[in-house]
């Protein structure tokens, strides 16, 4: 779509293989990186200047997901090459470092937020702004972290609209980023 | 090591009454009667109490009818504005007295996490365009972003999308209705009327409102519980002695009154402090007697409960210490949290305490940063800045960690923000008072700084002077080699700005050497290095001299024409001490 004549500030490394779904959204600085296999699905947005990262193990991000800018996702060093999967409706926001194991429908990892190596996310989750999670941690469903550690379990049972409203959120960044699927082809 | 800015706090002279000072190795200050001479004495800015005193020149004041600093501690503070930070409206404080010092509008914050709430419907929010011109019905809950908080959790919905304080007054978490005070009055009345058959005045004009007929063993919670207890003894304090019945209808503010004490002393002491009349009608009181009156008798089982509740809902269910202390009442569970309004600010204006005149006052508008007066310290006294003399050598890490016993000089700038010339003095101890003596030379002690003249007068004489201080500056530096800080020459001068060089010498923070040329102190405390005790401070004596109109200075010295001769030339004086922080001595 924009053929930008910038040389582009990823490395020159041979491209990732790739499985990416027609509809997704991805910016042209957004960096795929790895031997192994990354997924992208449907309705999913990655913004420019996003690292996914499949060095040390697949990647498989699911449908209507929202990845923001300076996200960091995937095995940051060599660990199991289990892969990652992120369910649908997954919003990362800027600045979050994922290496977890999976993340579960509709959860939110907060500006800045850490999930540590091949931890278990359950569905709806909020991991709130600077939070952390450990490695090898099993956090259920419904679980929010918020401020200096402190967690509770979200009974709102809002959920199903919170995944509309990030549909919503996908249908606007598609207007407002430029797509350059081909590139990453 | 952390990075360290090099600063300069200024003691008001308020703290005067009780200086500080201590020998050289002296662990604390010794008292004011064992000090021998007034003037001898060094401020020492490591006494615990000299926090208190110093302040950075910006949080300073200036009387200019006292002619004086003035710190936070000398000035009276006076409420203009209270508004609320959340929704920046503005509360009148006869609100303040009769609601409270919270938002009564709909501003919460989250009881778990403190994040503002907003209120949401319950509803889902219709989707499409125009989408926003819809209004969404109710009920309503209170919403909490952060930690995805919800009043529904507590068991509260609203009717309406505003006004949510006098909602949630009315609601107990669980959503049962809270019978309020008015309507406890309606029923005490009706309770009155009953027994009296007096007519009964509706005070509000409201007369819809049916008063509940409550339960006399209902389990009151801490307010319903303090305003019938009050209520109680009010009737029995007018009862006990009618003829001054009247002072306490109008409110609670009769307590204070010298007869209203007499009364109470005399309950205690069997009547002897109560004046004649009133102990001959006196009755005798009795205590509460129901909830009704604000008795609650503690249940044998109520404990148990509360354990059965922790052992069920386990650990997670408990409000933290945190949470418990922003609520209003002792509350155990989270389920018990209510969502917390929003505290008060205010604006203030400041006073001189000895004086009263205003030092500074901000507009009241809740918006406006502005303000009407503000008599700042800035604006009357020199300000001191800090600078190394030398350049930064390679290798050095930054200008102010400085090297034990090596000489090192410091540039200080003082700016007159005056419209006159000023005459400076300043004075430091040979040694800093403190474990570790570093000795202070100030090379150039006594100076005058320029008038802080007219920005116009500035321009118009910016190009000679311009030149003049750029073949100034050129020559020194011609002369970089030798350039060097002479005794009694001020180092560099501008418009209104003067800099002169000090010199340290730090001390070692080392702990070894022989006994004897130790202080007693540091025998006594041992080898580790307290606090900060790195940081090297250098109390200054500022004395600070000038000539003024005496008529009316405020209005500066800019009316320089016209000046007859009845107009007399006043000598003013400012004196204060001052604590330089110049870095940090280098530890090995
Ligand atoms: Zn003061
Ligand atoms: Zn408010
Ligand atoms: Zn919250
Ligand atoms: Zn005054």
């Amino acid at each position: 779509m924009s053929s930008s004549k910038r040389v582009s500030t990823a490395p020159a490394a041979p491209k990732s293989p790739t499985v990416l779904a027609p509809t997704l959204v991805i910016g042209e600085h957004a960096v795929l990186t790895g031997t192994y296999l990354i997924t992208l699905g449907s309705n999913t947005v990655v913004h420019p200047r996003t690292k996914l990262n499949s060095t040390y193990a697949p990647i498989t991000i699911g449908n209507n997901c929202i990845i923001s800018e300076r996200s960091i996702i995937g095995l940051q060093s060599p660990g199991s090459d289990q892969g990652m999967t992120i369910e649908n409706g997954v919003v990362v926001e800027v600045g979050a470092i994922v290496e977890a194991k999976s993340i579960g429908e509709g959860s939110i990892i907060e500006v800045n937020a850490k999930i540590g190596k091949h931890a278990v996310l359950g569905k709806h989750c909020k991991i709130g702004p600077m939070c952390e999670v450990g490695e090898h941690e099993i956090v259920p469903d419904f679980t929010v972290l918020f401020g200096n550690g402190m967690r509770r379990i979200d009974r709102s049972g809002v959920e199903d609209l919170k995944l509309k409203m990030v549909a919503r959120q996908v249908e606007i960044l598609r207007k407002l980023i430029p797509n350059n699927l081909a590139k990453f082809k | 090591m952390s990075t360290f800015m090099p600063y300069a706090y200024f003691q008001c002279p308020c703290t005067d009454s009780f200086p500080q000072s201590r020998n050289l190795g002296d662990e604390s200050p010794v008292s004011v009667s064992s000090s021998f001479d007034q003037d001898d004495r060094t401020f020492d800015p490591r006494a615990p109490r000299a926090n208190y005193s110093l302040y950075p020149l910006e949080h300073l004041l200036y009387c200019e009818d006292c002619h004086q600093i003035r710190c936070p501690r000398c000035v009276l503070d006076e409420i203009v504005t209270w508004y609320c930070p959340n929704c920046l409206f503005e509360v009148p404080s006869s609100t303040v007295k009769s609601e409270g010092n919270r938002c009564t509008r709909s501003c919460f914050q989250c009881p778990i996490c403190i994040a503002p709430l907003s209120v949401s419907s319950v509803e889902p929010h219709p989707e499409g365009l125009g989408a926003e011109n819809l209004t969404v019905g109710g009920p309503y809950v209170l919403n909490c972003a952060h930690c995805y908080w919800s009043s529904k959790e507590i068991g509260i919905q609203f009717d309406k999308p505003n006004g949510i304080f006098a909602q949630l007054a009315k609601i107990k978490n669980g959503g049962e209705p809270i019978i309020t005070a008015r309507e406890r009055r309606k029923d005490r009345e009706e309770r009155n009327r009953d027994t009296s058959a007096g007519p009964a005045v509706d005070e509000d004009g409201v007369q819809e409102e049916r008063a509940a007929n409550l339960d006399p063993n209902e389990i009151l919670d801490a307010e319903s519980q303090f305003s019938n207890l009050k209520a109680f003894y009010q009737s029995q304090l007018a009862e006990a002695s009618p003829t001054s019945a009247l002072t306490f209808s109008g409110g609670d503010y009769g307590y204070g009154s010298p007869g209203a004490l007499s009364r109470i002393m005399g309950l205690y002491t069997g009547g002897s402090f109560a004046d004649k009349k009133s102990k001959s009608k006196k009755g005798m009181m009795r205590e509460a007697q129901d909830a009704l009156e604000g008795l609650q008798i503690v249940s044998p089982t109520s404990e148990d409960e509360i354990i059965n509740r922790l052992q069920t809902e386990g650990w997670d269910s408990t409000a933290s210490t945190v949470q418990k202390d922003e609520q209003s009442t002792y509350t155990r569970f989270i389920n018990d949290l209510r969502p917390i309004a929003h505290l008060l600010r205010t604006k203030r204006a400041k006073r001189c305490k000895t004086c009263r005149h205003i030092l500074s006052k901000p507009e009241p508008k809740v918006q406006t940063t502005r303000f009407r007066i503000r008599l700042v310290a800035l604006n009357c006294i020199p300000s001191i800045s800090i600078n190394p003399l030398s350049p930064l050598l390679p290798g050095q890490k930054s200008a102010f960690l400085v090297t034990p016993l090596k000489p090192t000089q410091f540039l200080l700038t003082f700016t007159n923000p005056l419209f006159e010339i000023v005459k400076v003095n300043i004075a430091t101890p040979a040694q800093t008072p403190g474990r570790f003596a570093n000795k202070v030379t100030v090379l150039c002690p006594q100076f005058e700084i320029g008038a802080n003249t007219d920005a116009w007068e500035e321009a118009l004489r910016e190009g000679s002077k311009g030149i003049e201080r750029e073949k100034r500056r050129t020559k020194a530096e011609a002369t970089e080699g030798q350039h060097q800080a002479e005794a009694g020459k001020v180092w560099e001068r501008g418009r209104n700005w003067v800099s002169v060089v000090v010199e340290v010498v730090p001390a070692s923070l080392s702990f070894e050497g022989p006994d004897f040329m130790k202080s007693e102190e540091m025998l006594r405390d041992g080898g580790a290095l307290r606090e900060d005790e790195d940081v090297l401070e250098i109390p200054v004596f500022v004395r600070v001299d000038w000539e003024a109109d005496a008529a009316h200075d405020e209005s500066g010295g800019l009316s320089g024409g016209g000046r007859g001769e009845s107009e007399v030339r006043e000598k003013r004086e400012l004196a204060y001490w001052c604590v330089l922080g110049v870095g940090r001595i280098a530890q090995d």
